[in-house]
């Protein structure tokens, strides 16, 4: 007689745990695709997810088409950075940078391209990399985390060309200067950091922390986010979001927001920023809040404009945070739908 | 008329020409004298073809004299008149005759006329005649054709076949040398031969009849012989029955449960039957024993008859019943709903040990009238438990058995019949009633042999004993699970309600050796009381706080810092993990809406448990979770940042080793622990 195996039992079992894996999902990292249509979002669990754009916000879009198109497992560990060049999808997590072929990520089984680890002088632990950056001009990708230092890697070769050593503390966040070869980063130390990228030196230091105007001690000296626009950065975390004058090492405008900002980037004339809180905040550059647009999760940790001129019509803002959702806001006012993992 | 026979008269007497009329006019001369002079006859004697030589004639002689007359005139002349009279006289003499032909002409075409009509009638009269006789054709071939479709009888008797006829049919009845040639004497021979083989075949029958007869007085004889038998083996069986004691052979015991059990109804017979038989084959531990008043259950098979009259009686009563007590009318719905909810006076009863010697009693009932097997249960234990407040509900009889299977926490009647016979009486769910009936899961039904359709579509359809047998190994191995898993809990929240979270040694290299949090307080809640805590809103609403799962709330403390954990208990405990929510009072009130770290810690219980589950059954899990939200929260404590503008020393000192106190984008303390590392933040340094 054939045992009727009641398979009902580990079902129950799997869709608690999925449930509780949903709910307690962190989504670190988003980059849109070089075509503009896609969007790969990376999680705590070290999955990656690739949604379509272009699917989810045509006219006939059904439930399905905001869930995943492929969702893989790319790091053991999460994914806390991810950016894309012309082909690759770079992802990067505890200790590894890896890439992937945007042209295979669709298909199931995608395997990565390379993987690359950045020599690290510990050996306690593996740190992590929280920042990617790409440098065009030069086509190289830096990488900062957990070890303090910031790798330089040529894209080309792959090999590890320099390391630029002075924070005290691992490395938050980084940002690139458009017109000079110059790289900004800012740590857990509270400092951040200008490096000049020719001559590997650092250059300049504003210790946020230190100035009475921004300081806030009770949240920490530590900055989260950095962005910058010509002579102009903006920079948050423990210490308050503001606006620094580069050349002069002042900060002009300080934002009016208690919550520890996480994510902060320079839109138009405006400022975007998120952080704690539901909501993304649209900055005036003097200080003034122009909206607080209401998202979907309770903390919001990256935000990622797709200002791919191929897809003009998948131009939109994306939104992640402390949930298994990415809010997609079509326009700068509301929030349209939520993709879900 | 007598005007035209006048004139007719006068020229017949006027007329002298002509021979053929000389001789008619004689004859007709002598007619007149006695009747009537007649044309009509004479125009019979006339030949037509004459009469019309004769009118030319006439018309060309009337020419002639015309021509004659005009030739006269026109000479002129004395004698001219005399001779114009004489012809005049002549031309009238021919008018005469023209008039006379004409007549006769008339009488001719009335003659003719006369003469088709006539003929005319007598074709009319044949044509008829000829109708009548084609109508006489047509029933006549009806009739012919109706003789031709007759069935005779015999065609439908299945005749044995020709060859077989002439082999055994003896000659007198098949007359080979008649009946070959022709089929009519050939049928009516095979008629013969089968009416002489069923008049054989009558006496065979009413042989054997009378040899049915003998043969069951016979057997009357034999079974009034085996009967007296009985008692006398009656008597046998009880004096061996001490020495059956004295041997410990149970066969009489085993004899008559499967006596009694041939009362059982059918579901309970199958489960009856099953799980003695996986109690002998599989586990020694099933004890199966039959409860209840045999003597009942054979009431219930008495007679029909019986039951009609009871029925026909209870109608009249009924009526009466209503006419009485119209005003107390769920008197009597209560009435039937007790009839509808009646259980089967016999029940099967389930003993599982378990290897700590606690016992799991199940009580399995059958409700006749729902066509559904209930289940009550009962746990036992070796040794007297003292009850902890919070496990109240652990071991009633009302949950123990919840959600065996996932969903199936037995409130709801799986017979989709039964819902509208509870619409006639007035009953909304059996929810109400289950207290009293026991539990109706799906798996009870299944062990049962009961196979209902499901509300959505199956795969499988398994009958009776089969499915029975299907679900009796793993249903079993649940039940045991759930039965030690259940008193584990329970002996677990006898320390827990002490503050004490009881590691066993072989979890204890999941901790680190000092723990300062403590464990304060564990506490049984209500399902409402938790839907209504501020910090268990995303659990609510991702649909894991059913009611069927029991809720509890820990207070952990180390210093002024209070952490709350709100705790989901599933009753699939502990394949299904407990969920804990967190509420952190320090500095402010901390949850995962406004505190990453609070949200990692929930996660390092809810989502890693898998590496708290300790050794196999993982019944460890609930106490290695509390244990290991201490250790979170000592963490949380310890590597809180200072903040630099308080005065005064850390009011949670860093005890623990870890090598950074932040992490990633998230700023994620350093929350794993890895054995014998120490605290790390990150996943193992597997490449070092």
């Amino acid at each position: 007689m054939e045992r009727a195996v009641p398979h009902a039992v580990p079902l129950g079992q799997m869709e608690v745990f999925q449930a509780l894996q949903r709910l307690h999902m962190t989504i670190f990292s988003q980059s849109v695709s070089p075509c503009g249509k896609f969007l790969a979002a990376g999680n705590n669990y070290g999955q990656i997810a690739i949604f379509s754009l272009s699917a989810a916000l045509s006219s006939e879009a059904k439930e399905e088409s905001k869930k995943p198109v492929v969702t893989f497992q790319a790091h053991d560990g999460p994914v806390y950075s991810m950016v894309s060049t012309d082909r690759h999808l770079l992802s990067a997590g505890d200790g590894e940078v890896k890439a992937w072929l945007w042209a295979e990520i669709l298909k199931k089984g995608c395997k990565e391209l390379w993987r690359r680890q950045p020599p690290y002088r510990t050996s306690l632990e593996v740190p992590e990399i929280n920042a990617l950056l790409l440098v065009p001009k030069e086509n190289s990708l830096i990488l900062a985390g957990g070890d303090c230092q910031l790798h330089t890697m040529d894209l080309e070769t792959g090999t590890f060309t320099r390391a630029l050593r002075g924070h005290t503390d691992y490395v938050h966040c980084l940002a690139l200067r458009e017109r000079s070869p110059e790289v900004l980063s800012g740590g857990e130390d509270g400092a951040v950091r200008l490096w000049d990228l020719r001559t590997a030196k650092e250059v300049q230091t504003i210790e946020v922390y230190k100035h009475e105007e921004c300081s806030r001690p009770h949240n920490g000296r530590w900055i989260s986010c950095l962005a910058t626009d010509s002579d102009w950065m903006v920079c948050g975390g423990g210490p308050a979001l503001t606006l620094w004058h580069l050349r002069s090492s002042t900060p002009t405008t300080i934002f009016p927001i208690r919550v520890p900002q996480k994510h902060v980037t320079f839109y138009q004339d405006l400022i975007l920023s998120a952080g704690q809180g539901r909501c993304v905040n649209q900055w005036q550059l003097s200080g003034e809040l122009k909206a607080q647009v209401p998202g979907s999760s309770p903390g919001l940790l990256s935000l990622s404009l797709n200002q791919q001129p191929a897809a003009p019509e998948c131009k939109v803002l994306t939104a992640a945070g402390n949930s298994s959702r990415v809010d997609v806001f079509t326009n700068l006012g509301y929030r349209a739908f939520s993709l879900s993992f | 008329m007598s005007s035209e026979s006048s004139k007719k008269r006068k020229p017949k007497v006027i007329r002298s020409d002509g021979a053929p009329a000389e001789g008619k006019r004689n004859r007709s001369d002598t007619e007149q004298e006695g009747k009537y002079y007649s044309e009509e006859a004479e125009v019979d004697l006339r030949d037509p073809g004459r009469d019309y030589e004769l009118y030319k004639y006439t018309c060309q002689e009337l020419q002639r004299l015309m021509a004659e007359i005009q030739d006269l005139k026109s000479r002129g002349g004395k004698d001219v008149a005399v001779e114009i009279e004489d012809r005049r006289i002549q031309s009238c003499v021919h008018f005469m005759t023209l008039k006379k032909l004409n007549r006769l002409a008339h009488i001719r075409l009335k003659k003719g006329r006369d003469q088709t009509h006539e003929a005319k009638q007598k074709v009319d009269a044949y044509h008829l005649q000829l109708q009548n006789l084609l109508y006489e054709v047509m029933h006549l071939q009806k009739e012919i054709t109706k003789c031709l479709e007759f069935k005779s009888k015999h065609e439908e008797i299945d005749l044995v076949s020709l060859e077989e006829f002439y082999k055994e049919a003896p000659p007198d009845i098949s007359k080979a040398e008649v009946t070959m040639g022709d089929p009519h004497q050939q049928t009516l021979a095979r008629l013969d031969w089968e009416l002489e083989q069923r008049k054989r075949l009558a006496e065979k029958y009413r042989e054997c009849l009378s040899n049915k007869e003998k043969i069951l007085k016979e057997i009357e004889v034999k079974k009034e012989y085996l009967s007296s038998l009985q008692p006398r083996l009656n008597s046998i069986m009880q004096a061996s029955l001490p020495v059956q004691e004295y041997l410990f052979m149970p066969f009489d015991q085993a004899h008559k449960q499967y006596e009694t059990a041939r009362h059982l109804p059918p579901p309970l017979y199958v489960l009856f039957v099953q799980a003695t038989a996986y109690g002998q084959a599989c586990d020694k531990t099933l004890s199966v024993a039959i409860e209840g008043s045999v003597d009942e259950a054979k009431a219930l098979f008495k007679p029909p008859e019986d039951s009609q009259d009871d029925e026909s009686d209870s109608d009249a009563e009924e009526e009466q019943t209503t006419k009485r007590r119209r005003p107390t009318l769920g008197v009597q719905l209560d009435d039937k709903r007790k009839e509808m909810l009646k259980r089967h006076p016999l029940s099967v009863m389930l003993d599982l040990k378990c290897k700590d010697d606690s016992v799991l009693h199940l009580t399995f009932y059958y409700l006749m009238n729902l066509n559904i097997m209930t289940v009550k249960a009962k746990v036992t234990t070796a040794t007297e438990l003292i009850t902890p407040i919070s496990a109240g509900d652990l071991l009633s009889p009302d949950s123990v058995l919840s959600c065996l299977y996932p969903g199936d926490h037995g409130k709801k009647t799986p017979n989709p019949a039964n819902q509208y016979q509870f619409d006639k009486v007035g009953i909304l769910t059996l929810r109400d009633y289950v207290l009293d009936l026991g539990h109706p899961y799906l798996w009870v039904q299944k062990l049962g042999g009961l196979h209902f359709p499901k509300e959505q579509p199956q795969h499988t359809v398994i009958a009776d004993h089969s499915l029975s047998a299907s679900h009796m190994e793993t249903t079993m191995k649940l039940l045991k699970t759930r039965v030690q898993s259940r008193l584990a809990l329970h002996k677990q929240f006898a320390s827990l309600e002490h503050g004490i979270v009881p590691v066993t040694s072989d979890c204890q290299y999941l901790f680190p050796a000092k723990v300062v949090s403590r464990l304060v307080k564990w506490v049984t809640i209500a399902h409402e009381d938790y839907m209504e805590l501020h910090f268990t809103k995303d659990i609510v609403e991702a649909g894991l706080a059913e009611d069927t799962n029991l809720y509890y709330m820990a207070l952990v403390e180390r210093g002024t810092a209070k952490l709350q954990a709100a705790v989901v208990l599933n009753p699939g405990y502990s394949s299904i993990p407990p969920i804990f929510q967190l509420c952190l009072n320090w500095k402010g009130e901390k949850t995962n809406s406004n505190d990453d770290n609070i949200r990692a810690m929930e996660s390092e219980v809810n989502v890693c448990y898998k590496e708290l589950c300790g050794p196999r059954p993982s019944h460890q899990l609930l106490t290695n979770q509390l244990q290991r939200l201490c250790v979170l929260l000592d963490v949380y404590l310890e590597t809180e940042s200072h903040d630099d503008s308080v005065e005064g020393p850390k009011e949670f000192p860093q005890e623990k080793m870890c090598l950074r106190l932040f992490r990633g984008p998230s700023r994620m303390k350093p929350f794993k622990y890895n054995h014998p590392q120490g605290i790390s933040p990150g996943k193992k340094n597997s490449e070092s």
